[in-house]
This record gives C-alpha cells, structure tokens and sequence, in this order.
C-alpha cells in the first residue's frame, strides 16, 4: 500500500489540479468584465496563488503553467500542444473556464523529476 | 514568488537515463467563433499604431514680469553722504561739512560755481513762476464773424442749362462780364446751344449781349485794354475775337488748320504794346501767341514738354495739357501753366533754349489744377486749386506748397484772392459752397463758408474796381446820411418832404444795391443739373 501511495504520490493527479485552478480563477477573475489594463494583474495572481498551492502538494513535479485570458467578441480559439517526455511519468492538464464577458484557458504541465 | 521543493534523491540513482517519448500534438482547447457577438464589435481596419522610440521633449515659455520705467526729475537738495556718516545725527554732518570745507580743492569748485549760480538764482528771483499773472486782464476781443449774401442771380436761358465755363469781368470796374456756357458732355451734344452772354449786373433779366460761337466756347476773357473786345477759346481748338457790342458772330477766327489739337482751356491777353496779343493754351498740351490783327498763325508756340537738359527736345507726345493758365501784366515775359496732370509749369518766353523756357515745374496736385492766380499784392506767391486742396506755392520755394488746407471733404473747383484783403481768397467746393479763407486768421479752417446753391460752383472771378468801389461807398454813406437828415425834417414839415425824400432814398437804393453787387463780387451762377 505504501508503494501504492508512493505511486499515487509520484503521479500527476489530474482532477486535483483542476480543481485548485478552478478555485483561483473563480476568486480572481469571476464576474468581472474583461479589461485589458487589468488582465496583467490578475494573471499574476492566478499563477502565483496556482503554483504555490501545485507546490504545497508536494510531488517531485517541475511545473509549467501558461494561461489565456480572451474576451467573448465572437473570435475563435485553437490551440494544441506536443511533447516529448516521459509519458510514464508526466502529465498535463488544462481547465477552460468562462464568464459572459471572457475566457480564460490554463495549461499546466507537470514534468517528473528523475529520482 | 519564492517556490521551494526540497527532495532528497538516492545517489545510486542519480544520471539515471531519462525515457523521452512523443506524445503528439494534442488540442488543448478550441473556442468557436461566434457571429452573433461579432456584429456587436467594429473592425477597424486599419488600425494605427503610433510607436516612437526617441525622446520626449516639451517646452515652456516663461516671461519675467515687465519693468515699468519712467523718467522723472529728481529734486536734490542734499546727497551724497560717505556711508559712515549718519545723516539723521546732525554733529555728524556738521563735523562732515567742516572736514569738506578744509579741503583745497573746496574753494576752486565754489568759485567756479558761484558765478553761475548766481545768475540762476537771480533769474529764479526775477519773477514768481507759481503764480498766475494776468488775471485781471479782460478776456480777448471776440473774432469778427464774416457774413455773405446773394445779391443777384443771372441764368442762363437755353433750355437745358448749361455748366458755366468761364468768367470775366469788363476791365476798369465795368459793369458787365462775360459767361462762357458749354455744358460738361459738350461733344456729346452737338445740338445744344452755343451762345455765350455778356450780362449787365444790374439787369439780371435778359443778357446784354449774345456771342455766337462756332463751337463751344471754353475761355473767355476781355481785353484789359479795350473793354470791348473779347478773346475765346473754342473747344474745337480754335481761337476767336468778338465785340460785344456787334454781338454774334466773332470778328475774327483762326483757321482750323493751326488752331489747337484738343478744346481750348485758357485764354489771356499778353502785355504788349498793341494791347492786341493774346495767348491760349489747350488739352493738347501747347501754348500759342495770337495777334488779333492776324490771325492766320500763331505768333508763336511753346510745347508744355518740360525737359531737364538743353539737348532734349520738347515733344509734343508727351506734353502735358494746360487746364489753365496765369499770366501778370507786370510781369511781362513770364507766365505759369498749370496742366491737367498736376503739374504747375512756369514759363519764361524769353528764353532761348526749351529748358529756359519752362524753368519752374512744380507738383502740385493729383488731378488737374483748377485755378492759379498770382496774390495781387505778393506776386511770388500764387494759389492752386485741384483734387481736395488749396494749396498756396512761392517761387522762391520749389520742394513743396507754403501752405495747404487740409483734405477737404469735397472737391474744390476754382479760387481766387481778393484784390483789396491780400491774405483772403474765396474757395468753391463741389457742393456749391463757397468758403472765404483768411489765411492770416486761421489756416485750418475757413473763416466764412456758405452754401450758395446745391449744385457744385464752378467759376469765381474778383470784380477790379477798387477805387471805384470804395468811392461808391463814400457816396452811399453821404445819401444815407443825408436820408436821416431829410427824414428828421420830414417829420417836421410833412407828406411834400416825405415824397421828396422817398426819390432820395430809391437813388441811395440803387446806389447801395450797386455797390452791393460789386463789393459782394461774388458770382454765383446756377448750373446745369448734369
């Protein structure tokens, strides 16, 4: 069992990772219209708050985050990512939230440290 | 952001191999377009984005405060005290004042500058320059106004009035003159009538006499000589002499063919010893001398073509036309022309080369001048009338006038001195005022002008007889002393002194209304509504 929770402590964990994202989002950008001046800051807090929240976790991950903030104008969107790593061990996630007045996309990768 | 993550790792598994595989391009997410919210946005195209990497500069202007200076005099009575010295504490001063007055140097500057000193206090002591002198003087005496009246007026009888072209009066103190009538557009009317008049001014009904000249007469003037005998200017450029007693047609024309190119301006008797020569000037710009017993030609001819040097010849191209000409009895060889484009020209006929002849060229006027006329009594100093001015010029004095009126708001049209007050001269403006100038009184103004008649004045001539005048007027006082005299003894004896005196009175009457007319001399004819 303890191999499993080492396992479990080794792996990337999808679903807890969305969710802290969710959480940070909604408190940061919920609600609020899309303005350009203020896009800056609030992106900084997301990432702050996110990694260190990824970091109190404490998996053996380096972490990657990007995020896209766009406002609802009727644009469209595409992006996609390809890697090369060690598909054992690392992991990716991405959350996709939205208000009436913008989207907000956040990749996060995480990348195991060899140990 | 200060992230930290210690881990520890075994070193039995450190550079272990990393297992790298691909995992392919994956979509992260995608966001459909959606049109609605589209519509809702502008596309600008294009956009512009101004981008400028240099510095940024701004500038301002400040200015001081201006510094107000005046100038004023300062009262010093006593200054200049060394800085040690306090000038409230008066030993100070006082040990001050004898050090100075020991000094060597004290003495020479006081001698130098008493003399002077003295002289300015003695002129400051003179009189009292605060007070106000002459108070109790009475005030000056008040200006003598000057008064004008129409006693006659004489029209003229065509149909269509005509302008009044020139004037003249018999010479001697006759009792008549002369009128020249064409009317302004005389080329544009051929059919009106020629006739010119010779008036009694006493009898304002009817001419005395009627001249029928061939063309339109322009110049008129009788000879000073023979008060019979009149010269014209024709506006056909020829030159004519009548005697108004025959009346009618001229006694003697000049031919055509050497009469003057453009109509005639001015026409004067010369000094001569026949008293039968007479000179004309015209539009054309050329002067010519007449003897009345030939007529056939010009005696002879000068071209108003002023030239600077003996070796240029005059030409008649560019010779200025005459609108009218002066000419002195007493001054026999000279006369002055004043021409159409401003220009007074003196000339002299006994000089030998063209620059002789026209030695004096003056600019006198922007347009034409109107009138020239030589002070009766200062001969050197004539008047010209032209555009708005009336300006007076001597000989002696070539640059400019001696005096000018300022810009009057109407045109002048003619002027004349007055034989008897030399600094007076009459003025006749183009709204049919007459303006009495005293130059002596006051230059800027007229001393006595008075609107004859709506229409503008075009002729003024003075009457000569001064003499006469003044014996006429002796004899009006002498009747009319005589009429108080008789009236006073009318009252004692009756109706029989009373007829008597009656008849006295209409002789003293007409007496007075004759003098009246001449003293007045001052023409007034009605002119053509043009």
């Amino acid at each position: 069992m303890a191999q499993e929770d080492d396992e479990e402590d080794l792996t990337f964990n999808v679903e807890e990772v969305q969710n802290i994202v969710r959480d940070n989002i909604e408190f940061c950008l919920g609600g609020n219209i899309y303005s350009h001046s203020r896009t800056p800051q609030w992106i900084t807090v997301i990432t702050e708050k996110t990694l260190s929240r990824l970091n109190k976790l404490n998996k053996p991950f380096k972490y990657i985050m990007r995020m896209t903030v766009t406002q609802k104008n009727g644009t469209g969107l595409h992006t996609a990512a390809a890697y090369f790593w060690d598909t054992a061990t690392d992991g990716t996630c991405t959350v996709r939230w939205e208000n009436k007045y913008m989207y907000c996309i956040v990749n996060i990768w995480a990348l195991a440290l060899q140990l | 952001m200060d992230i930290v993550y210690t881990y520890t790792k075994k070193r039995s598994s450190f550079g272990r191999q990393p297992l790298f595989c691909e995992q392919g391009p994956e979509l992260c997410d995608s966001l459909a377009a959606a049109p609605p919210l589209q519509r809702d946005y502008v596309l600008r195209n294009p956009v512009h984005q101004p981008a400028q990497h240099a510095p940024r500069y701004s500038e301002h202007v400040v200015n001081t405060v201006r510094a107000e200076y005046t100038t004023t005099g300062a009262n010093h009575a006593e200054g200049g005290w060394p800085k040690d010295v306090n000038v409230l504490d008066p030993e100070a001063t006082q040990r001050y004042r004898r050090k100075v007055e020991k000094d060597d140097p004290y003495v020479h500057c006081v001698m130098s500058l008493s003399s002077r000193m003295e002289h300015y206090i003695m002129q400051n002591n003179a009189i009292d320059m605060y007070r106000a002198y002459y108070a109790e003087m009475c005030a000056a005496p008040p200006v003598e106004r000057g008064a004008c009246r129409t006693v006659n007026v004489y029209r003229d009888a065509a149909p269509r009035a005509r302008a009044v072209r020139a004037l003249s009066w018999q010479p001697d103190g006759g009792a008549r003159f002369a009128v020249a009538y064409a009317a302004v557009d005389f080329h544009l009317a051929p059919r009106a009538p020629l006739n010119a008049c010779v008036w009694d001014v006493e009898r304002a009904a009817a001419p005395a006499a009627t001249l029928l000249p061939p063309a339109p007469l322009l110049a008129l003037q009788f000879n000073p000589r023979d008060g019979d005998v009149l010269a014209g200017g024709l506006a056909s450029g020829q030159v004519g002499v009548w005697d108004w007693r025959r009346g009618g047609a001229p006694v003697v024309l000049c031919a055509p063919h050497v009469a003057h190119r453009g109509p005639v301006r001015s026409v004067l008797f010369v000094n001569s010893k026949s008293g039968r020569e007479f000179f004309s000037g015209a539009s054309d710009g050329v002067c010519k001398w007449w003897d009345m017993r030939d007529m056939g030609a010009p005696t002879d001819e000068m071209i108003m073509d002023v030239v600077e040097s003996s070796s240029d010849a005059q030409s008649a191209a560019r010779a200025h036309g005459v609108s009218v000409m002066e000419y002195e009895p007493t001054i026999p060889t000279r006369f002055m022309v004043g021409t159409e484009d401003g220009l007074v020209i003196g000339g002299n006929r006994k000089g030998k080369t063209p620059a002789e002849k026209l030695p004096l060229k003056l600019d006198a006027h922007l347009g034409p001048v109107w009138s020239l006329e030589r002070n009766p009594g200062f001969l050197k100093n004539f008047l010209t009338v032209g555009d708005w001015t009336v300006r007076v010029f001597s000989e002696e004095c070539r640059e400019s006038a001696v005096l000018w009126s300022p810009p009057l708001r109407h045109r002048v049209t003619a002027a004349a001195w007055s034989p008897t007050r030399l600094s007076l001269l009459l003025a006749l403006q183009d709204d049919g005022r007459l303006a009495a100038w005293d130059l002596l009184r006051r230059q800027h103004a007229p001393a006595l002008a008075v609107r004859v008649c709506p229409e503008p004045l075009l002729r003024v001539q003075f009457h000569e007889g001064v003499l006469e005048r003044e014996s006429k007027r002796e004899r009006i006082l002498e009747t009319r002393l005589r009429e108080i005299r008789l009236r006073q003894k009318q009252a004692e004896e009756g109706s029989l002194a009373a007829s008597a005196s009656s008849v006295e009175r209409t002789a003293g009457d007409r007496d007075l209304a004759d003098a009246g007319a001449e003293y007045a001399a001052l023409v007034k004819k009605e002119l053509a509504t043009m």
